[in-house]
């Protein structure tokens, strides 16, 4: 399980009035869901563990670089209804191989689209049960991080920064870690790997 | 004070605390509705100045779709119709809807783009794929969020699809540049897709089949 709290360093991400911002928020909620993902019997990698900030390319490569992995990314929005979370999933891209028969690292995604969606809605059913006024199923957006993510991807992102009390974003953390890790648990006897190294799922 | 005048005085008083009870109210929304006014005619001038008139009424008046906010606070984007002079010419009109999506709907709240942003230039190549440059303000002062950044990139995608059948792609730049993500989330680097079902434009026709960029499509 690769999990990457967004942003980080110089980029806070989105911050809220009363002082909140995103790239502190993921930290904590990323604490709580490698506690849930170890209780699910689930190795964890953390793509940051401090107030680093990774590119892109350098978090999708700490996935890539597993075999096997799941990939998931924390956001807390500036927008939405607080007290909601949502799962996106990347939508269709071009799939294929290059000349040399290698997945191209800018469609990495492509061959995991339908993996990663069947793990977005198991993960958003869970999250609509606990949080009321979540949609039911995962969405499509186009999120950078999951582009170049050769494994199953989703973003879970929570409503949001502009709370009043911090303390209502981190109410939600236990509820958000639990459905995630269960919603990934129920995901992973669908998620057969390739026989080699290379070959689609 | 005579017990007389002391009565007078409490009633004199009641009427004040009565009448101030009445009309402070009535002047905290004229004060409300005055600012704004003044803060969409400020915005109005500002527009008029950062963007030239594209709009010329001798053109049929059409009714046009424009993308905003559902107001469901669910990150969904609705059509409004609005009834405007649109040129027939693609470039022109995806001008023309793009600056009407951006002066924004008459519910502020509905906004999808920020109103400080601007469309510097829009290009439309042969073979469809519209290049849309807009002020940096798209980008810097847009809510942080996939959601947000998202409705911000739908509502431009759906109202070209809607109004300029010839915009088969979309790549967004901001000021000039090709960035990676609008802001921290939504992926720029690439083209979306916005009528993968429309025609060649009239001017592929006309133009040298010159060879065009490679930008992979988007399903949405």
């Amino acid at each position: 399980m690769v999990l990457d709290p967004a942003h980080g360093g110089t980029d806070s991400g989105a911050r809220g009035t009363g002082g909140i911002h995103e790239s502190d928020i993921v930290l904590e909620f990323a604490a709580q869901v490698r506690t849930a993902f170890r209780s699910q019997g689930f190795q964890v990698v953390q793509t940051r563990q401090g107030n680093a900030n990774p590119s892109f390319d350098d978090r999708s490569a700490m996935a890539n670089a597993q075999r096997g992995a799941i990939f998931v990314t924390l956001h807390i929005a500036s927008t939405g209804t607080p007290g909601t979370a949502r799962v996106y999933v990347m939508n269709d891209l071009p799939s294929g191989t290059d000349a040399t028969g290698l997945i191209p690292w800018d469609r990495a995604q492509a061959p995991f689209a339908s993996l990663s969606r069947k793990l977005g809605d198991q993960v958003q059913i869970l999250l609509a049960q606990r949080f009321k006024g979540s949609p039911s199923a995962a969405q499509i957006a186009s999120v950078r991080q999951l582009r170049t993510t050769a494994a199953p991807a989703i973003a879970v992102e929570i409503s949001s920064v502009t709370v009043e009390d911090r303390a209502q974003l981190d109410h939600m953390a236990p509820g958000v870690a639990d459905a995630i890790a269960r919603g990934a648990a129920a995901f992973r006897p669908t998620y057969v790997l390739p026989a080699n190294p290379g070959e689609r799922p | 004070m005579t017990p007389r005048w002391r009565w007078w005085f409490i009633g004199a008083l009641s009427l004040a605390v009565v009448i101030a009870a009445i009309y402070l109210p009535i002047l905290r929304r004229n004060i409300r509705q005055a600012a704004k006014l003044q803060q969409r005619s400020e915005e109005q001038a500002r527009r008029e100045l950062t963007q030239p008139t594209v709009v010329n009424p001798s053109d049929p008046k059409v009714k046009a779709k424009l993308f905003w906010a559902s107001g469901a606070d669910d990150g969904t984007i609705s059509p409004v119709t609005v009834e405007l002079p649109l040129a027939t010419d693609p470039v022109l009109r995806s001008k023309q809807v793009l600056n009407t999506l951006l002066a924004g709907p008459v519910d502020t709240e509905l906004r999808t783009l920020p109103p400080d942003a601007a469309l510097l230039a829009f290009y439309l190549l042969p073979d469809g794929t519209a290049i849309a440059d807009f002020s940096e303000a798209l980008a810097t002062s847009i809510p942080s969020g996939i959601e947000s950044e998202q409705m911000a990139v739908d509502s431009i995608a759906k109202t070209l699809a809607a109004n300029v059948p010839q915009v088969r792609r979309l790549k967004i730049l901001i000021h000039g540049q090709e960035i990676e993500t609008l802001a921290g989330h939504l992926d720029l680097s690439q083209a979306f897709v916005v009528n993968a079902n429309a025609g060649p434009s009239p001017r592929a026709a006309a133009a040298n089949a010159a060879p065009q960029p490679f930008l992979p499509d988007r399903k949405r």
